[in-house]
Order: C-alpha cells, then structure tokens, then sequence
C-alpha cells in the first residue's frame, strides 16, 4: 500500500489539473477512495492551491518611486561611460612616455638615443623657426595697431587743443566784462 | 512603459521567493537596473517577456546562492520561533497564512520554486514557463508536480 501510495503522490497535482490519461485518473480515483491518508493530502494541496492566489501584491509605491528613477540613473551611467577614459589606453600611453624618456636621458641604446636627440633637435628647429614667423607676425599688427591709435589719437589731440583754446577765450572774455 | 507593465510581475517572483518584503523591493530594484543596463543586448526577434523572466529568475537564484548561509540561518530562526505565534504585523488569519505559505514555498529548491510561483501565483500556462526558460514542458511538469507535493507534504507535517 505504501509503495502505492508513493506512486500515488506524484499523481496527485497533475490529477487536480486533469492532465492524467483517462487510466490513470480512474487508478488515482480509486485509490484516492480507499486510502484517507493520500486523500487528505490531495484535499490539502486543492486547499494551498487555491490560496496561492492570495500571494499576488501590488508593487509598494516607494518601491514604484525608485523603479520610475531608474532609467535616469541608468543613463547618467551610460553618459559617464562615454567620458570615461579607458585605462589600458592610459597605461600605453604612459608606458611609451617612460620608455621615450628612458632613451633619451639614457645611453641603453645609443643608436635611439642619437635618433631622439636629432629628432628633438629639429622639432627645436622648426620651433625655433615659427617663433620667428609669429614675432614677424606680431610686429606687424602691433606696427598697424600703433598706426591706427596713433592716428586717432592724434585727432583727439588736435580736438582737445581746439575746445580748450576756445574756452580760455571765453574765460578772457568773461574777465573783461568783470 | 516597462516598469508599469513588469514591476507586479517581478516584484512578486521576489516576494514569493524569498518571502521577504525589504530583500523583495531590493532584488526587483537591481533586476530592473540590470534590465535598463543591457536593453542595448536585447535583440529584437526574441521575446521581451521571455528575456525579463529569464533575468529574474537567474538573478534570484544567483541572489539566494549567495546568500544561502544568511537564508537558511533565518528559516531556522522561523522554524524556532514557530510560525504558529503570528507576529503584530501579521494581525488577521489570512495574513498569517500568507506569511507561513510564503515562508514554506521559500524552503523549496530555487529552481522548483521558480516554477511554482510563475504557475500558480503568476497563473502563466506550462507552455508559457517552457518558452520563457528555454526548458522542455515535461520538466516544468515535473517540476510543478515536485514542487506541489513537497509543499503540501511539508503543510502536513507542520500539522502533524
């Protein structure tokens, strides 16, 4: 009977959902009918079954109130992700700034060492060289700026002269009527 | 929008799985995050729902794994404080039903209760479960079929 019973058990939840073959139904039926444990189990899986119902909940609102926030946090990540400067990037970078240091204050490898400091020499060069285009430049507009407030500057002048010419005269005026 | 149509559904997949409404809010908040983070590697031809569950499912499991000392350190607790003596928050009889079938659907094997909840709480059909876990239909069966009996079995017990 108990090894029925075991095989009866597993039955039972596919039972409640007539899932079974007509057979076995009929088998677990009868069985069922004459065996109150197996019985009482399969009233008290009918009864879980229909309180199962019962564990549905609403989402709490606070909850609701972080879910909402959710996709702009998400985004700010993203945002921040495409700034983000990728660490094997920087650790290249730095690694060759050593290495180029390292040949150029050192004599490991004389023939890249000599190659640096040509190189170095005439990015001095050309350094050196547009410096001088830019003084050039420089003059050139500080000479037409000096051109053009001089100018003004002496119409200004000329106009100052003026007004206050004619107001000396009023003045001399005005003292001799006193 | 997302969150109004699959919150109730994932919230309750977490609530009944670990009967515990703080670690509930919690894993619901980190699945959808994990779902607003990688909506860009969901391909369209599949199926969003099947996806969203999938997520869920996996991160509950990998959440109980790694928390299994503290879980079964607190069903222990439970065990000892007795489910009979409801707690003030559980003040009327069904509610005190709720927490103890909860807490009983929480003992079960994570993948066995995975399936219950989404069979007898979420009302979806066995095809349904199949598809969304990419499992055969015979073995969301079975496992249903486990998972009722060790449930009910585990009732009788506490009964007895």
């Amino acid at each position: 009977m108990i090894h029925k019973c075991k095989e009866i058990e597993t039955l039972i939840s596919a039972y409640l959902e007539n899932e079974l073959s007509q057979a076995e139904s009929v088998r677990v039926a009868q069985h069922l009918a004459a065996c109150p444990r197996c019985l009482t189990l399969k009233e008290k899986m009918e009864d879980i079954l229909l309180k199962m119902s019962d564990l549905q909940e609403e989402v709490p609102f606070f909850l609701k109130n972080r879910l909402f926030n959710i996709p702009d946090i998400s985004g700010k990540k993203n945002a921040a992700k495409i700034i983000y400067f990728p660490k094997w990037l920087a650790a290249a970078v730095g690694t060759v700034i050593l290495f180029l240091n390292l040949f150029y204050f050192t004599n490991i490898f004389p023939s890249v060492n000599r190659e640096m400091h040509s190189m170095v020499g005439s990015v001095q060069t050309f350094v050196v060289r547009t410096g001088g285009w830019f003084e050039k430049i420089k003059e050139s507009k500080n000479l037409f700026l000096f051109t053009f407030f001089n100018k003004k500057t002496s119409e200004s002048k000329a106009e100052k002269i003026d007004s206050d010419f004619n107001l000396n005269k009023e003045l001399s005026k005005g003292g001799n009527n006193g | 929008m997302l969150i109004n149509a699959y919150s109730k559904a994932v919230y309750n997949i977490a609530l009944n799985f670990f009967a515990d409404k703080d670690i509930a809010a919690d894993v619901t908040q980190d699945i959808f995050l994990k779902i607003y983070n990688n909506l860009e590697k969901f391909k369209e031809e599949k199926n969003f729902t099947a996806w969203l569950f999938t997520i869920s499912r996996n991160y509950c499991i990998d959440y109980w794994r790694k928390n299994k000392k503290y879980f079964l350190t607190n069903q222990e607790l439970d065990e000892k404080t007795s489910a009979h003596d409801p707690s003030p928050e559980d003040n009327s009889i069904r509610d005190s039903e709720i927490v103890e079938l909860r807490r009983k659907i929480a003992r079960l094997e994570p993948e066995l209760r995975v399936v219950l909840i989404l069979r007898d709480i979420q009302d979806l059909s066995y095809q349904e479960i199949a598809a969304k876990f990419s499992i055969p239909e015979g073995t969301v069966k079975s496992r249903i079929n486990r998972a009722r009996l060790k449930l009910t079995q585990s009732f009788m017990r506490g009964e007895q």
